[in-house]
Order: structure tokens, then sequence, then C-alpha cells
């Protein structure tokens, strides 16, 4: 049994809910027959695997729906073995690099190359090229990218290839240049409403309160695979969604902001041991570091007088680069505290800080 | 007594010397038995007539044993006496040391104690103990007396006495009044003659017991020696040899003229003047050497390392902790009774009960451990040696795989010996810390090691051509660390002995006789010094001193300064280098180092250089990070913190570069990151370094949770599989941490009341239901388990609420999940669970057979058919029938597997009622099943319709 995010996940272009625009031009490009290589962007829970789920299915029809997913094995130059998880159907392929880290290179050169080498033998197939989808393109290194590059050229005739990532901004230029961008905006409160009504609509109790779904959409800072996330859980927890609803934030979100309080309440070593050992528990938990430090932040901006929040932000910018290139991520979110907790007492206590380039 | 040490020492001479018959087994290359007084002090003159054992007739040496030379001689007692004043031959009572080893090459009679007795002459000449009726045969001369003629045959033999060059080293006895033989004749006759004249008194008072004595004289040319075996014959006519080593030619050259001097005199001078002789010769000797170090030394070429020249070779000059040496040599003994035989076992055996049926002890291996230069590979050697056996050494020069043990080790621990030696072998496995296999694979070296000594004869069986032999030989490993991992297999089967830093004082002390020994000019501090620098490394001191001979003469404390520059410096660990890191030099450490004030202020090399060294400059970044947040409490204003944490954000990044760039050239400047610790934090009395272990632990906790999330994505994917990609979207590592972790679990716990599944509610129902759905799905489950407390827990697998679990309290908003909740739903998913294999096995046992296999997919959810197509919302809608329904499949489903698994069909459809079976019937799909495996063929989805 499926959740309600995949259960009303819709299957074909028509069925799209908004961005009516954008499902229009794909459908023209599914039918102009000649399908470029697109590069699907924009926020995380937009719609963008949807998408490219219902581009395919307009190409290759219904038999791209069958899918078979296992894992394939792949080993490096230096014979350690990589697991990739693959989904295929007989039509395209859906793999996910970045799941094997810096080793991301050898999954996509063995891939596209194996997938490139052999023709499509279904004489009724409806398109000659295979499609293969890169998800996560945006944490792909930089190995990887460049050896995207020339393959996407050189296999054309047999393959197209569809990136999905969050921004662009960590593609190279090579490989912008050669595909089609698509934007995948984040919907609208008004659209996430509009969702959650429909699937609320296949439900037996048929509707939902509208300032219930309003204050779902809200929360889920257009993140549309979120709300109906939490619509569902909310379903679950108050069946008959009456009373006095909490939307249900998750939960490091909830402990991220308690470390931001903890910041803020007061400066000082033990206070810094004590946060330390929060955010070791967040990393425990396996949040991603950045993730922490950024909705640390936002907690942290939300609560500081006006004049501090620029500097703030700025530290934390500058630490985030610190992180992704260093290795050990607790002493970058430490020395970020630290910096605030410097920042703030600065500040409260009127002295004049320096060393602020 | 100076030369007490020497157990080369020998016997001085004795007018009557006794000796006694100690039966005790000594291999004649073996090591001496060590006399315990020499007396050549005239203050024992005198006394020793009071000595009850004087005259007992046990001190009458008679070899006990007819073998003669692998037999040896215990002279237990050895009385001499003396008179100086009177020149009438007095007794004394030395301990005589009969090794032949060290016998002297030339002989002594000694005026004053008024006998002559030695042993070995050189090749020309030799007479050694004679005894009364063997004129000894090979011996020119032999002095008896008349005592010993009239009762020839009640007492042993004559004693003899035996005179090391070494005694004469130590200025016991000089040249000067060590009488030396001249012509024989002369000697003899003057020996008859004062046995003649004075022995009778005292001879009157013992006389049963009294031997007599050769004297023996040599001529100067004794100091040419030969290997070669001095003979004896016991008054009952065993022959006894003593074999002969040569040693330390120079000195007794030096000696040889002297004597021919003093021959004649023999008897004449006092002995209160030959002892002051002697300690002039002695004075004289010492000023001599001490003027004139240069020439003796610079004459011998420096081919030989100290530490080779100066091993210790007898059990006694070992130095170091004796108990260890004790421990050792016990544990080396216990083999005694399985390797010798039963000799003299019984009574020291006194834990039989450690032994095994080979009488070996129970721990075979013994494992010694300690820092470099201590000395464990000498003591086992010097233990191996002195308990009689030969060495068969392995250490890190060989290659140590297992078939090393099988080719080597086993051959020559069950030979027994090595070829062309008579002693049993004993196995050294030196530096076994190096050697491979202890921890995983059951090929290695130390695994071998362990079925080697664990092993026990087999039964013959067929297959087995020959018996194995257990192993009887005792083994000694020798390692550094004995908690190397490769050794945590070998350390429940060892006997462990750890070996410690030696007082220094006993150090200095023996490095002190080396450089006495190498003529070199010492300052006590600069040893005091050197032994604190090296921590106790012997072999680092012996080392460092003679390279610092090679260019100085006179060492100073500032020249070992010089030497030992960075001496020691790789010994750091982890822990020390943090301490030091954070807590200013201990004034101990730094006199002994010998720092002036600036030089200490100075940190910056001296720390990144222990840091380089220390080789877990992570580890120590760790530490430093971990620990900073308790210093400076004080710090109002954070600016160390703020600096501390730049250090280390710089740290990690110039690392992470180096890393990732390959670029380890930078690796040498790594160190100076972590060096500002110093100087931010650094405070005496702080509190101590603890070993960093939070970051560790909660590396540990995340890899379990992380091993969670791949259990959940794993699920995710095989579920995707079942229901055409549902949930594979949420597999992906970012979503799955942040959206579907938290969400899952809220949805997985609705507010359920713990009633009967019979009487449940219909909302309730179609909640549970959705709920098991989503559970099975997933692979979710309730386990049993009880706690410690003995309650009965559901516990969930895998256990994805410690997600929504921070600081170990679960989430407010998430009800509490009580156990008649989770035993309700656990219930029903495990039926769900029955069910479902029920038509995966139905599904998979006949897809071909009967084409009445299902699709899985279609199998588990009605409400997806055939191509995955979901019936949108059919669920929900009309649930409770449906479920009913499904509920009769289940049991056509369960019931009709026959013994083969395949199932019985017929009569399952036959008991239903016409109407319920009309409505399954339309239900059932028939579709041909593909295997999905290798083949490449074309598919292509076909009706059976197609083939009737």
């Amino acid at each position: 049994m499926s959740l309600w995010v995949d259960l009303y996940r819709p299957k074909t272009l028509d069925d799209l809910h908004y961005h009516e625009g954008l499902s229009n031009r794909l459908r023209s490009l599914a039918a102009s027959g000649d399908f470029p290589h697109m590069l699907f962007y924009g926020p995380s829970g937009a719609g963008k695997k949807t998408r490219i789920a219902c581009t395919l299915r307009e190409l290759f029809g219904k038999g791209v729906e069958k899918l078979k997913i296992d894992q394939r094995v792949f080993m490096t130059p230096s014979r350690r073995k990589l697991d990739v998880n693959i989904v295929q159907s007989n039509f395209h392929i859906e793999i996910t690099p970045s799941e094997v880290g810096i080793y991301d290179r050898v999954v996509i050169q063995e891939i596209l190359k194996e997938i490139a080498q052999t023709q499509q033998v279904d004489i009724s197939a409806k398109q000659r090229f295979k499609v293969v989808i890169i998800n996560e393109a945006d944490s792909l290194s930089r190995d990887a990218q460049a050896a995207l590059r020339r393959t996407m050229e050189k296999y054309m005739s047999n393959m197209r290839i569809i990136l999905c990532a969050n921004s662009t901004s960590k593609l190279i230029a090579p490989i912008k240049s050669r595909c089609l961008l698509v934007r995948v905006a984040a919907p609208s409160e008004d659209e996430i409403v509009k969702v959650l009504q429909y699937v609320a609509s296949k439900q037996p109790f048929r509707s939902i309160d509208q300032n219930v779904a309003r204050e779902i959409a809200e929360d889920s800072n257009g993140n549309l695979r979120k709300a109906v996330l939490v619509f569902e859980a909310l379903k679950m927890q108050t069946p008959d969604l009456s009373g006095p609803l909490t939307i249900a934030k998750p939960d490091w979100e909830t402990y991220c902001q308690k470390v931001a309080d903890m910041i803020i309440q007061e400066q000082s070593p033990q206070r810094v041991m004590e946060v330390r050992s929060k955010l070791y528990e967040l990393l425990v938990h396996c949040i991603p570091p950045n993730v922490i430090l950024k909705t640390i932040a936002d907690h942290v901006v939300d609560k500081v007088d006006e004049s501090l929040k620029a500097d703030i932000i700025h530290w934390a910018a500058i630490y985030e680069v610190r992180l992704r290139n260093g290795n050990k991520k607790i002493f970058h979110l430490e020395a970020w505290v630290v910096k605030v907790m410097t920042l703030y007492k600065h500040f409260f206590f009127g002295i004049d800080m320096d060393g602020f380039d | 007594m100076e030369s007490f040490g020497e157990p080369s020492m020998l016997l001085c001479a004795s007018a009557t010397s006794l000796v006694k018959p100690q039966g005790s087994f000594m291999d004649a290359d073996s090591e001496p038995f060590v006399p315990t007084s020499l007396l050549l002090d005239p203050k024992n003159t005198g006394n020793v007539l009071d000595e009850g054992g004087f005259g007992s007739p046990g001190m009458v040496l008679c070899p006990s044993d007819q073998t003669t030379h692998d037999r040896n001689l215990r002279i237990s007692d050895a009385t001499l006496l003396g008179d100086a004043s009177s020149s009438i031959s007095s007794f004394a009572k030395p301990s005589a040391v009969p090794s032949p080893k060290h016998v002297l090459t030339d002989l002594e009679s000694d005026a004053g104690f008024g006998t002559a007795t030695l042993l070995n002459t050189t090749s020309t000449s030799t007479s050694l103990l004679s005894t009364s009726n063997t004129a000894s045969s090979s011996c020119r001369h032999i002095s008896l007396t008349r005592h010993i003629e009239q009762d020839d045959s009640t007492s042993g033999f004559g004693s003899a006495t035996l005179l090391n060059d070494s005694f004469v080293e130590n200025g016991l006895l000089s040249d000067s009044n060590i009488t030396s033989s001249g012509p024989v004749e002369d000697s003899q006759s003057s020996f008859a003659l004062s046995q003649s004249q004075d022995l009778p008194e005292v001879a009157d008072i013992i006389r049963p017991y009294v031997s007599t004595t050769g004297a023996i004289a040599s001529s100067s040319g004794t100091v040419v020696v030969q290997r070669s075996t001095v003979k004896a014959t016991t008054f009952d006519g065993k022959s006894v040899f003593f074999r002969r080593k040569p040693k330390r030619i120079g000195t007794i050259l030096q000696t040889a003229p002297g004597r021919s001097e003093k021959i004649g005199k023999l008897l004449d001078v006092p002995i209160h003047r030959l002892m002051e002789n002697l300690s002039r010769d002695t004075a004289a000797k010492l000023t001599l050497k001490g003027s004139q170090p240069q020439a003796s030394t610079s004459s011998r070429t420096e081919d030989t390392l100290w530490v080779d020249r100066y091993r210790p070779e007898r059990f006694i000059e070992l130095v170091g902790d004796d108990r260890v040496h004790r421990e050792v040599m016990a544990w080396v003994k216990e083999w005694d009774w399985c390797v010798f035989g039963n000799k003299k076992g019984k009574k020291r055996m006194r834990d039989d009960e450690n032994l095994d049926e080979w009488k070996r002890p129970r721990e075979k291996l013994l494992l010694i451990s300690g820092p470099p230069g201590l000395g464990k590979t000498t003591l086992a050697h010097v233990v191996a040696k002195h308990a009689g056996y030969g060495v068969f050494e392995i250490n890190a020069s060989d290659a140590r795989s297992a078939q090393i043990v099988d080719e080597r080790i086993r051959p020559a621990l069950e030979s027994g010996s090595m070829i062309g030696s008579n002693k049993p072998t004993l196995l050294v496995i030196d530096e076994i810390d190096g050697a491979t296999g202890g921890s995983d694979n059951s090929g290695g070296f130390i695994h071998k090691l362990i079925q080697l000594i664990q092993e026990r004869p087999r039964r013959k069986g067929r297959n087995e051509p020959k018996r194995v032999l257990p192993i009887l030989r005792p083994i000694v490993c020798i390692c550094n660390d004995l908690y190397a991992s490769s050794l945590s297999k070998l350390r429940p089967h060892a006997r462990i002995i750890r070996m410690s830093r030696p007082n220094d004082l006993h150090i200095i002390k023996r490095l002190r006789t080396i450089c006495d020994e190498e003529g070199m000019k010492v300052e006590s501090r600069a040893l005091t010094t050197l032994v604190g620098v090296a921590q106790g490394d012997m072999r680092g001191c012996l080392n460092t001193l003679q390279m610092i001979k090679s260019r100085y003469i006179d060492v100073t404390e500032c020249v070992i300064r010089k030497a030992t520059a960075g001496m020691k410096e790789a010994e750091a660990s982890q822990t020390s280098v943090l301490n030091d890191l954070f807590t200013p030099m201990s004034k101990k450490r730094s006199k002994d180092l010998g720092l002036t004030e600036e030089q200490e202020s100075r940190y910056v090399t001296r720390l990144s250089r222990e840091i380089e060294a220390s080789g877990a400059m992570d580890k120590v970044a760790i530490g430093c990070f971990e620990h900073y947040a308790n210093l400076r409490r004080h710090d109002g204003n954070f600016s160390h913190y703020l600096k501390a944490n730049e250090w280390l954000s710089c740290y990690d990044l110039m690392s992470g570069e180096m890393r990732s760039e390959r670029e380890y050239s930078a690796l040498q400047y790594l160190s100076y990151f972590l060096v500002p610790f110093y100087p931010l934090f650094q405070e005496r009395g702080a509190p101590r370094v603890e070993r960093p272990k939070q970051d560790w632990e909660h590396y540990t906790q995340m890899k379990t949770n992380e091993e969670i999330y791949d259990t959940l994505a794993h699920n995710l994917r095989s579920a995707a599989t079942r229901l055409g990609g549902a949930y594979r979207h949420f597999a992906s590592q970012n979503l799955l941490h942040l959206e579907f972790a938290p969400f899952i679990n809220r949805i997985i716990s609705p507010p359920l009341r713990p009633v009967n599944s019979q009487v449940i509610k219909p909302e309730e129902r179609i909640l549970l239901s959705r709920l098991v759905d989503i559970m099975v799905a997933l692979e979710l489950r309730f386990f049993l388990e009880k706690t410690e407390e003995g309650q009965n827990t559901f516990r969930l697998d895998p256990p994805i609420d410690v997600f929504v679990t921070y600081d170990g309290k679960r989430a407010t908003d998430l009800a509490v999940s009580r156990f008649a909740v989770r035993q309700l739903v656990a219930n029903e998913i495990d039926a769900k669970w029955v069910n479902q294999q029920a038509v995966e096995t139905v599904a998979a046992s006949k897809p071909k057979r009967n084409f009445f296999g299902r699709q899985t997919a279609s199998a588990y959810d009605p409400r997806i058919i055939g191509d995955g197509k979901l019936m949108p919302g059919g669920r929900d809608t009309d649930a409770p029938p449906n479920k009913r329904a499904r509920k009769e499949e289940d049991i056509v489903e369960k019931v009709p597997t026959d013994f083969f698994g395949r199932p019985i069909v017929a009569t399952g459809n036959t008991t239903k009622p016409a109407s319920r079976k009309a409505h399954v019937e339309k239900k059932y799909r028939v579709s041909y099943k593909f295997h999905e495996g290798n083949s490449a063929a074309v598919r292509k989805p076909v009706k059976v319709s197609a083939f009737l």
C-alpha cells in the first residue's frame, strides 16, 4: 500500500495540477520527435520527478511504468565495489550516482556507455532512443560531470539524458549548454491547497477544511511532497481532522530551533559544550550539516536584532563553505556557534567588534 | 668483595680445601655455581676450625656419579685456613667453583694459604686434583700428602682450588703474590715440605676427613692456553675432566713474570703483606688503566656495538627487576620435568596440577612485553642458556607467515634439539607484534601458532599417516605492544610478563661500569641525564655513549644533550601529546631535557614536532576540540575560543585539501595548526586531558543510524518493486533523512484504542487496516521483546523510531504507543504477512504449470490489476466488504497447498457459495508471468486466451 504521495501522483501530463504551460511545452516536445537532453531544476517537492515521469509516459506510452529495481555492482579502478540501485524499464533507466559519493564518475561512465552502445531492440518502441535519468545531478562531482560532456553528444542517436537537480549552480556550464533547461517552480500556496483538496476528494471523507489545507500549505513552504505527507500524517493522527490541529514539524527542525534558542539565551563556555552535544545529536541522526547550519541560522536570525542579521548570515555562509571543504563537520558548526555567540555578546554589551571583513 | 659477582671466580688455594659432593647436575658448560664467599680476607682466618662443617665427611668431595665429564662438581665449601703470621698453612674457606670454563690457566700456589692448588696448567703441565691412589696419570706432578696415603680409601679427592684470572684482575691477587710455579719440581717440593711440616696438627684434628690437595705448579708458559681438558681422578678411580676455555690472555701475560720470582718464597710472605701487595697492585693497575685509556681503546677497533659487547651473558648480570627475571626463569624451569625428564622434579613441582599429561605448564607460551631497549631479548636468551636450552630464534627479519610455523618451527620443536647440539631447543619468537594474522584470517601466523600449542596427538586414523606430536618445548614470545591487535588471540594462551623501566640507578651503575671498561670519563650527571632522556632505554644509552666516544673523551652533560637531541621523541602517544599541548612542561621533564628557561618557553618547534611524531594528528585535533571548552571558562569575550576554532577550521580545511588533492607535502605544516592551543589554553593545574572518545562514540552511533536508514531505504526499494515504483523517490538520502523519516513515524502511530480486533469500530478498522498495509509494505514489524526489567515490549524493527527520538525522548506530538496497541497491530501485521507469503509461494511455485500463478503485485493488492495500474480510490471506499472478500480469498490460498506446495485448487473453489465464487473468479486474472532473469528475449504481455 502506497502513501498518498505516491498514490495520487499524476501519471500523465494531462493529470498535472499546475504549471499548465510547462505541461504543454513538454507534451509538444515529446511529440516533436526531436527530443533533446533535458535538465529539470527547481526546489525540492516542486514536482520535477513527476514531470519527468509524465514526459516519459508521453514519449513511450504505458510500458515505461513497468519498473524493475535492482542493484548493480560496479568496480572502481582501485578494486572497490560499489552498489548502485537502478530503476529501469524497457525504455529508460534511472540512477542516483551521488549514492556512491566520489566514485560517481565510474557509475556514470559505465552506465552511459552500456546504454549508449545498445540499440533499442523493441521494434514497437515509440522512440529509437533510451532515456537516462540522473537524479541529484547537482551533487555530481566534477569528474562525473566532465565524463558526461562528451558522451552526451556522441551517443545522441541512442540515448537522451534527463538531469534532475535542485539548482543549476553546481553544474558546469558545458553540461548546461547541452541541455534544455526546464525550471519547475514550487507550487504556490493556492496550488498546494488545490492539490490537497484533490487528494481529499479521493478519500472517503471527500473534503478537507479550507483552513487546514491553507495551514498545511503555508507550513510546507512550497514543498508539495511535504504538504501531502503532513496531510497524511495529520489524518492518521487525528482521523476526523477536527479540533485544534498542530502541524507536525520534522523533529530535526524542532531540535534545531531549540539549539538556536540556546545560542541566544546564553553565551558561555558551558553553553558551548551543551550546544556541541546537541549538534552531535543532530549529526548522529544523519541530518546533513549544511541543513543543520542553515536551519539554525534561520532561526537565530529570526530572533536577533536587525543589525546583527546580516553578520550572522554572512558568517553562516562562510562556515558553510568550510563545511563543504572540510572533513570534520562538527569543527565548523561549533566555530560558527562560537562566532555567533561572540557577535551576540558584543552587540549586547555594546562592545565594538572588529575583525569583520 | 669486589669480584664477588663474577661467577667465574675461582677458588684460591687451600691446603685442605674440602670439597663436598653435591651431586648437583651441572653441565660442563653451564653456569658455574656462584661462590658466595670467597675468602682471602684475613678476617676469616682462624675461624675455620669452628665451622662445624669443616670436619664433616660431607665436605669431602667425591663425585657421586660415575660419569665424568658431563658431571660437574660443585665445590661448595672449601675452606681455607691461613695463618699468616705463623706462615703455617691455613685454611680458607672459599667456595670453589669448578666450572671448567673459568678455570684458571695458570696455577696458583699461594704462599699465604699454605697450599697450592690449582688445576690446570697448560698443555705442558697439568695437574689437578689428585687422588692418593692414583697418582694421576697425565699430570706431571702431583703432590700427595702422607695423610692421604695413609687413609686413601676413605676420603674423596683432594680439593682443587682454582684461581681465576678475573680474580687477578679484580685485584684480589696481584701478580706479585701469586706464586706462579717455577720449575715444577720446586713447587712440588716446597709444597710437599709444607704439607709435611704444617699439616699434621691440623690433620690430626680432622684426620679422617682431610684429603689432600694436589698442588699444581705451572710454568709461566701457561698463559698460552689452549683449549684442553684437564683431567683429574678421584679417589675411587673415576676420572674427572674439566674443560677449559681460553680467556683474557692479555692479563695473564702480565701476571706471568712476577710469578717465577716468587715461587721460592711461597710460604714466606705473611698474608697481610700479601694482601697489601695485592691491593697496591690493584691500585697500580687501576691507575695504569686510567692513565692510558686511549692507548688501550684506540688499539681496539670498534667493530662491535657496545650493545653486543656488553650484552649480559649470565643470569646475574642482567639489569632490571630481578623479580621479572626470576619469573621468566621459573616459567622456563617449569618445563624441566617435561624437557629433561623427572630429574630433580618432584619436590620443586609443588603445583603439579598445573601440568598436563606431558608435564608441561599450563601456559605453553611466555609473552614478554615492554618498551624497547630494556633487554627482553637478552633476558630470553640468557634464561634459555642458563636453563640449559639452545635458542632457536625467529624475529622480524624472518618471514612470519603461516608456512613458517609448519616449515621451521614445528620441525625445530619436534626434533627437540638443534643439529649438532645436545641441548633441547627453546623457541624465541622476537617482535611477534609485527606478525600477521592474529585477528582476522585463519591462515595467519599467530593463529597457526596457537593451533600448534594446542595440538594434542590425534588418534591414528586412516587418513592420518603420522601422529602429530604435541609440542614439548617452551616458546617465548617477545613484543613491544602487548595490546597489539594481532596478539589478542595469543594473550589468553600465554603467561604474560611485563618488563618495565628499571630503576635509573641500576642502569647508571651499569653504564658507569661499561664506561670505565671503555676508558671513558663520564660525569655522573651526564649519565643521569642520558638515562632520563632515553627513558630507561639501555640500548639507546649504550649506542649514544658509543657514538659519543668516537668523538669525545670526556663526557659531560652538554655532550649528552647534544647527542640525544631528538631521541625518544617518536614515543609520544596521543594522550601525552594532548597533555603537553594543554599543560606546560613539567619541571622534571624540562630538567631531564636540560632546557633553559628561554628554551622552555619556545614551544613551537617542540610541540609541532611532537604532534607530528604522534602519527595521529587527526586524533590530536579531535582531542583539542573536545578539551578546549573545558578550559578558560572565565574567558568572557570568547577571544580564545574564537581563535582556537579558527585554527581548528584551518587545520580541517588544510587536511581535507591535502587529502583530496593528494598534496601530501602539506603534511609537514599541518602540525603547526594545532600548536596554538598551547599559548591559548596552557595552564598549570588544569584538568587532565582525557582520551577523546566523544567523537568516536557519536561516530559509531551515526553508523548505527545510517544502517537503519539503509535498511529502511532497502525496504522502500523492495516495496517500490512490488508496488510499481511507488516508494522509490523516498529512498534517496536527503529525502529519507529530512522528510520521510519524521513523517512516516507519525503516519504509523495513529491513536488507536487497544481493543479486540473483533469489536473495533469501523473507522478505526479503516485506520488499522491502512496502518497495517503501510507497515507491511515497508516491512516494518513489531517484535516481542523482554526489557531488562522483565517487561514485555514490542520493538519496532527496523527501529525507525530513533529518528524521532532526540536526546532519548520521543517527539511530543507522537502518541505514546502502548503495549496493547502494538500487540494489536503486530497481530494484524503477522496475519497479513502470512497471507502475503502464502500468496507469494503460490505465485512462485506454480507460475507455469497450471497458469494459475498470479503476478505478485496483483496478488498482494487486489486493487492493482494486471499492469500495475491502480484502481483509483478503490481501497477505502469499499473497504469493509473488500476486506472480507480478501479474507475468503486468503482461506482459499492458505489451505490448498499439497506436499509440494502446489495449491489444490478444486476443493477450495467448490466449497464456496456460488455468489462469492463468481465474485472471486471475476477477480482472478490469469496471466503469463515471465521469470525476469537474464534472458534478452523480447518480452510481450500475452493473455492465456492467445494459447487456447
